[in-house]
């Protein structure tokens, strides 16, 4: 049912051609498509998830301090991309869901338990989706760092890396070279030992987060502005923890990690 | 009350021989014990006061109102059973606001008073149910000044210069009557309330108590400001608010000062009348 | 017809033709159909230095005629906010109406309490959404903008028929968004920019904005309201559009009377 609807992409400049004497018809759509990239990538125990915050309709940028990255509560993001009314009212719901399940059961829902939900959220509304892909992270049980991606209706897996939106064809390549060092080999071996993907330190992706999203800046026209980056880390050992008021409070607000986030320029034009 | 035990004052919709609606009457007893309630319509504004006896020292000072503000220009003050007032007062908000969405404007006080007169009276028709334990006193302004309507459980309800109701309705309505109240002012108004309140209290049964007095005004010098904010929007300029309580302060000390001061002097009177006796 | 908000009410069809919407034609029955009739145009509003301003012009378009020219399209709500509506001017009475009921249900508690501008926004915000869910929108572009009486932070923000919301330093609603905007955004570039923004400056830009507005923007009128809300309250006023210019027109084919 969604393809029905006009997405403003696919919006023509008005035809000079006369057309009068043929009936006017016109399709209200309720969907919108406002540009921005996000972009996760899970390690052995971190996950970091980051987007754009430049907001567009058409050639237009609404705002450039819009954030997609969303903290639905239990230490779990949720970044959208998309068409932004439909993504936050998604953020409102699945964080609505996660406090409710804290308080039923009285405990931090866990990563893939918040996936399946939020791929029966996707589902139930089937036949007028939320016109935004989202993608979830967090630590699963045993500490490790997990990044669900969904289509728009709920289908979804838990994968390494993933970026999704209006640059995500440019990023993706990137990444497959860069976190799954596709087409790397080891050097000396003449292009006979492919690289092994492995676990990278959080610095060195935190980098190439950064770069992915400078390059895709350069070439596409809704991606821009400001970089906000969310990282999901395991809390330091409460001994570590001097603090007891810190002890206390991610007790109550954290599940399996704990989130910063990083905000940092874009480029504007 | 002759006919009590005939059968006759069962039930709602059965009249009693002698042409009576027993319930209704019931439910007029029922107000009979509640807090003394006054309304005074005065020159430019009106006036609700009630004695809000204190049952608990563990209750909030201020709490458990009973006027409530059903439109920006009208206020409602209950006696009777709390319960019912609050559904009357439900009732009555959704009348002012169906009026402003069917015709765009303020609801009339009399428009208001009549469609809740026939809303209290729809209780006494039918067996399912039984009349309100409440008398509500309504005031508001409109295009044509300051009104004043008091519903009683019957459902009748007439427009008035002044209105009592509860337990005090005696006292209070032959001080009322003393009033020249198409001349009184609010803030002449407001001092007059007040010490009817402490007339109409009585000191032998019950002591402490507090006084709980709103107006509808239109001096924008007091105006609630969440209400003035409406300029634009379906309002009429008057203004449904507590009485400021610095005013509300004074007038009740000097209420104080003048039924105490009147007391000794009913002493003194007494007390010579005695001398004279004896010599 | 163009479902963005600049579009309402244009291209005429007498001299574009009618819009071609044939590529969008599905096999499925159309349940809903819906289009603006008597449109307002832009608003505008500023960020400035303990403060914001919102503008918007007069009129209430018929299509291409000024049917109205006396339409008050800001709607102080509550004392602390301002409510600009661009779009069917029918829609947004109805919304001044469910504000209206809203304010009143807030008085009903008397107590201190007050909604201020995020409270408002996020209100409109929830009844376009939701309309838009329901297929029948409530067709329009709205700002709305406020001030906190306690630590003066001003607030503006956007939600149109899609319930698509956003917040910045400055803002503009249909055919502002692409002329105001920019003259906007050299100003007030960021939020530390509204910081050193005055008042009078805010105002002038308003003036400014609102003067191009009425050259380039066929459906804008000469005459406008503004207001300003700041932690004392609003205030408003109408103005009008004076110093012009029509010179250029001489030398625009097409623009005035000309004999070529």
């Amino acid at each position: 049912m969604a393809s029905q609807y006009m997405l403003p992409h696919v919006q023509q400049p008005p035809s000079f051609h006369s057309t009068a004497s043929q009936p006017r018809q016109h399709q209200w759509s309720p969907y919108t498509e406002n540009g921005g990239v996000i972009l996760g990538i899970a390690g052995k125990d971190y996950v970091i998830i980051a987007g754009d915050t430049r907001s567009s309709e058409g050639y237009s940028i609404n705002t450039r301090t819009a954030r997609k990255i969303f903290d639905v509560g239990s230490g779990i993001v949720l970044g959208v991309v998309g068409m932004s009314a439909d993504g936050e009212e998604l953020a409102r719901k699945v964080a609505r869901r996660i406090d409710d399940y804290k308080r039923n059961h009285d405990k931090h829902i866990t990563v893939n338990a918040a996936a399946v939900m939020l791929s029966r959220i996707l589902y139930a509304k089937r036949f007028f989706p939320y016109y935004c892909q989202p993608l979830l992270g967090g630590l699963d049980e045993d500490g490790v760092g997990a990044i669900y991606t969904y289509d728009y209706v709920g289908s979804f897996e838990r994968e390494a890396s993933r970026a999704f939106g209006a640059a995500a064809s440019l990023i993706t390549p990137f990444l497959d070279n860069q976190i799954n060092l596709k087409n790397q080999f080891v050097p000396g071996t003449n292009g006979d030992e492919p690289r092994k993907p492995g676990d990278l330190p959080m610095d060195r992706v935190e980098k190439i987060v950064k770069d992915a999203f400078t390059s895709a800046v350069e070439r596409h026209i809704e991606v821009g502005d400001g970089l906000q980056l969310v990282r999901v880390t395991r809390p330091p050992p409460r001994e570590a923890m001097e603090d007891e008021e810190e002890v206390d409070e991610r007790e109550k607000t954290a599940g399996g990690g704990v989130l910063t986030e990083v905000m940092s320029e874009l480029k504007k034009d | 009350m002759t006919s009590i035990g005939t059968g006759y004052d069962l039930s709602n919709s059965v009249f009693s021989p002698d042409g009576r609606n027993f319930q209704v009457e019931y439910a007029q007893k029922a107000v009979e014990n509640g807090p003394t309630t006054i309304g005074l319509r005065c020159k430019d504004g009106v006036i609700l006061a009630c004695e809000k006896l204190i049952t608990s020292k563990l209750l909030v000072p201020g709490s458990n109102k009973r006027i409530s503000t059903v439109d920006r220009h009208i206020g409602i003050a209950t006696s009777g059973l709390i319960p019912d007032g609050k559904h009357f007062i439900n009732r009555a908000r959704d009348e002012a606001i169906s009026w402003r969405r069917n015709f765009k404007d303020s609801v009339p006080i009399a428009s208001l008073a009549d469609r809740m007169g026939s809303y209290a009276q729809a209780y006494t028709l039918y067996s399912s149910v039984r009349p309100f334990g409440v008398t509500a006193i309504v005031a508001g302004a409109d295009n044509d000044g300051p009104g004043l309507y008091m519903i009683e459980p019957s459902g009748l309800y007439w427009g008035y210069f002044g209105a009592a109701t509860g337990k005090g309705r005696q006292a209070a309505k032959s001080e009322i009557e003393k009033l020249n109240l198409s001349e009184l002012t609010l803030l002449q108004g407001i001092k007059e309330a007040a010490r009817i309140i402490y007339v109409a209290h009585d000191d032998n049964k019950d002591k402490e108590f507090e006084i709980e007095m709103t107006w509808v005004t239109k001096d924008a010098k007091t105006a609630n400001a969440a209400v003035t904010g409406s300029r634009g929007m379906i309002w009429n300029g008057w203004v449904h608010e507590e009485v400021p309580k610095e005013l509300l302060e004074e007038a009740a000390r000097e209420a104080k000062k003048a039924v105490e001061e009147e007391d000794e002097e009913d002493d003194d009177a007494k007390g010579e009348e005695k001398m004279d006796e004896d010599l | 017809m163009n479902q963005f908000p600049h579009g309402w009410g244009r291209p005429r069809d007498d001299v574009y033709g009618a819009y071609d919407s044939s590529y969008l034609n599905s096999t499925e029955p159309v349940s809903h159909t819906q289009r603006p009739i008597v449109t307002g145009t832009s608003v505008l509003g500023v960020k400035f230095n303990g403060g914001v301003i919102i503008a918007a012009d007069n009129i209430a378009s018929y299509g291409s005629l000024a049917r109205y020219d006396n339409v008050e399209r800001l709607l102080q709500v509550g004392t602390h906010t301002v409510v600009g509506a661009g779009g069917d001017i029918s829609d947004m009475q109805y919304l001044h109406l469910l504000l209206d009921n809203l304010l009143i249900k807030e008085q009903y508690p008397a107590d201190d309490h007050a909604l201020l501008a995020p409270q408002v926004h996020t209100y409109i915000s929830r009844v376009l959404y939701q309309r838009r869910n329901k297929f029948d929108p409530l067709w329009n572009s709205i700002l709305t903008a406020g001030a906190d009486p306690k630590t003066s932070e001003p607030f503006l923000s956007y939600v149109d028929l899609r319930g698509t919301t956003y917040t910045a330093p400055a803002l503009a609603t249909g055919y502002g968004a692409h002329l105001a905007v920019p003259i906007l955004r050299r100003h007030v570039p960021d939020e530390e920019a509204c910081a050193s923004l005055s008042q009078e400056d805010a105002e002038k830009l308003v003036e400014e904005c609102m003067k191009v507005l009425w050259y380039r923007d066929a459906r804008s009128g000469v005459k406008y309201s503004w207001a300003v809300v700041t932690k004392d309250g609003v205030t408003t006023g109408n103005n009008k559009i004076e110093n012009q210019s029509w010179k250029f027109a001489e030398m625009i084919k097409g623009y005035g009377a000309q004999n070529v």
